[in-house]
């Protein structure tokens, strides 16, 4: 159980708004809520735009493929016993 | 966890072998590293003059690493049967299956990174480069680890729970064998 509310899309200001759609874009998926880190992201966009800037950077296909970076990011979680 | 193996499903790698070798390099990596760094100062690694029975096993290890036998296996030459069974299953965690060796190299560069592994890490990174991963590749790698130790304890921190493991495709075929 989260330890705030997280606020639904349309909870947000239109600009802000713009965000889920590149987390749709990002995940090539279309999410009827958008994912609960994205809002959570959206909550301040003055971190949520750098940091989410920087993860896409890193996560860009490179030497290793977005797919692989994925599951990069997946053992890191699971070695930081995040279930999210 | 379930975000990016969601996330890796869509991007391409929706079967179920990937993600169970990915799972078994992490498992084996962290075991390795959990001898190395607790023991590096205390239990010296053998060598082939003092390692008895284990000589053969340092073999398919040199071969497998380089020229290598990387210290924590020499720790466990102590017991031969152990280390034989130990250094199987680490072999097979890291050949070429599903995933390629280079990339359950960068798996294991994470981990080690992530736990914070000494050992994992210098031993990891310079496979890396071994295999020929380049300077870009590594700080690929490098970039991934910290935003996702960023992510992860976010989520922790406000408790989030897991809303994208049904968005992933499943693997309905039967386990390997059947």
């Amino acid at each position: 159980m989260p330890t705030v509310r997280l606020r639904d899309a349309d909870e947000y200001p239109d600009a802000t708004r713009k965000m889920f759609e590149l987390s749709s874009q990002w995940f090539a998926y279309d999410f009827k809520q958008p994912p609960a880190m994205s809002r959570v992201m959206a909550w301040d966009p003055e971190f949520g735009a750098p940091h989410g800037r920087a993860m896409k950077r890193a996560m860009g296909p490179g030497e290793f493929t977005r797919a692989e970076k994925e599951m990069v990011a997946a053992v890191v979680s699971g070695v930081n016993a995040c279930s999210y | 966890m379930t975000a990016h193996t969601a996330a890796g499903k869509l991007q391409g790698l929706a079967e179920d072998a990937p993600w169970y070798e990915a799972a078994f390099v992490t498992g084996i990596t962290n075991a390795l590293n959990v001898v190395a760094d607790g023991l590096a100062d205390v239990l010296p690694p053998l060598d082939d003059a003092t390692a008895g029975d284990a000589t053969a096993v340092f073999a398919e290890i040199r071969a497998f690493h380089a020229g290598l036998v990387p210290a924590p296996f020499g720790a466990l030459a102590r017991d031969p049967a152990y280390l034989a069974d130990v250094w199987a299953a680490w072999r097979r965690a890291f050949s070429d299956q599903r995933l390629t060796r280079r990339l359950k190299t960068a798996l294991a560069f994470a981990v080690s990174l992530t736990t914070r592994s000494s050992f994992g890490t210098r031993f990891h990174l310079a496979e890396l480069r071994r295999l020929g991963v380049g300077e870009r590749g590594v700080m690929e790698v490098i970039g991934v680890t910290q935003m996702f130790s960023s992510y992860t304890k976010i989520a922790d921190t406000l408790q989030l729970d897991s809303d994208m493991g049904a968005i992933a495709p499943v693997d309905r075929s039967p386990a390997p064998g059947h």
